[in-house]
């Protein structure tokens, strides 16, 4: 079963439809939103595009994971599911709750870190499955490929305007505002605070950037990899480079799904926790 | 963005000094991540080699270390990007 998976995945890779459908192959086309279901209010533009689509999917795929590795009926012996389910919950709570968030906390903000974890691993997952929501249709066929939410910058900022929302607000709120804010003040002498405070303050809205960049950036460049390698092939025209390219394309894919995603997910939730965290107990 | 390194070739000089900016940039970003990268892997067998109990604990600090690390990578590209689409 699992070698039939792969096998249909990697020649869904060989077989970009796309780029026989189009003749002139660009890999950084392939992140252009499309609209499918256009809804403006305003200036507002709220239409479902391909993030928005492949992030309900997300959503409901993340819903149904928790569910079905984690609220199933345990039996006397814990079977493969209950140890996954068992073992994605010890890593949300030992490796991201209790590194960063204080004892106090952790009821309160467990649930939202571990949920982060899960979302942005699903989400993230989905992006490597080829699926056929490309918005294009190749003689009336819709065409497959694979495409992540999280390679769109606004989602990944969205969650971390999330986690920086978060994480004043309970450092106000645990310590007050006065208390709080002048925890950003670092020890130093006079003369240089001046330099240091400003820098303090845009270090806090750096966290904001770093935080969504480097998941964009993570996904954006694993898809540009993987399509550039395979492209190559339509961009030379030239059929035997497929010897070398899709190798390689394939080892990329690999790495991606089987190291990056991961690590990706686990990084966003441990960042979270260590920063609303250090907001809660600043001495720290 | 590699159609414009063929289309160098034919003489679109401006072409040329973008695709070689992005490929500096991200090339430059990648020397300093790397070396980085090793040096927490490193770190990490050296300390596993001494202390093989605290691997657990360590493996958190290394995987935080390593993704703080790479994600430098992609500041550059993100960077070379926006010079290689603005400019």
């Amino acid at each position: 079963m699992k070698r039939l998976v792969l096998t249909l995945s990697t020649v869904a890779l060989i077989l970009p439809a796309d780029a026989f459908a189009r003749g002139v192959f660009d890999p950084t086309k392939e992140f252009e939103q499309s609209e499918w279901i256009p809804i403006h209010l305003g200036p507002l533009n709220l239409s479902v595009t391909e993030a928005v689509a492949y992030l309900m999917l997300g959503s409901v795929m993340t819903i149904l994971f928790g569910l079905y590795f984690m609220r199933g009926r345990i039996g006397k012996q814990a079977g493969r599911r209950e140890t996954l389910g068992e073992m994605v919950y010890e890593i949300a709570q030992t490796q991201v709750a209790e590194q960063g968030l204080p004892t106090k906390a952790i009821g309160r903000w467990f649930p939202y870190v571990a949920t982060l974890m899960l979302f942005i691993f699903v989400v993230n997952l989905i992006g490597f499955i080829p699926l056929p929501l490309t918005g294009k249709t190749y003689h009336g066929v819709p065409t497959w490929g694979i495409y992540a939410a999280t390679s769109s910058l606004s989602v990944t900022l969205a969650l971390a305007l999330l986690t920086f929302v978060f994480t004043h607000y309970e450092g106000i709120k645990w310590n007050g505002p006065v208390r709080y804010f002048k925890s950003w003040i670092p020890e130093a002498p006079k003369p240089l605070l001046g330099l240091i405070v400003p820098l303090e303050i845009l270090g806090q809205f750096m966290r904001l950037i770093s935080l969504s960049v480097r998941l964009f950036a993570n996904m954006l460049a694993g898809h540009i990899l993987i399509l550039t390698f395979i492209g190559l092939i339509f961009i030379l025209q030239n059929v035997f480079l497929a010897l070398v390219v899709v190798p390689v394309g394939i080892l990329f894919y690999l790495f991606e799904v089987l190291i990056v995603i991961g690590i990706q997910a686990f990084i966003f939730a441990a960042l979270s926790a260590i920063y609303i965290g250090s907001a809660i107990e600043p001495e720290h | 963005m590699l159609g414009t390194i063929l289309a160098a070739t034919t003489g679109d000089v401006t072409k040329a000094g973008k695709a070689i900016g992005l490929a500096l940039g991200v090339g430059l970003g990648a020397l300093g991540a790397g070396v980085g990268i090793g040096n927490i892997f490193g770190s990490m067998i050296q300390s596993v080699a001494r202390q093989p109990e605290l691997r657990g604990e360590l493996q958190g600090i290394q995987w935080l270390g390593f993704a703080l690390t790479e994600a430098v990578v992609f500041y550059g590209l993100l960077g070379s990007i926006l010079a290689y689409v603005l400019v």
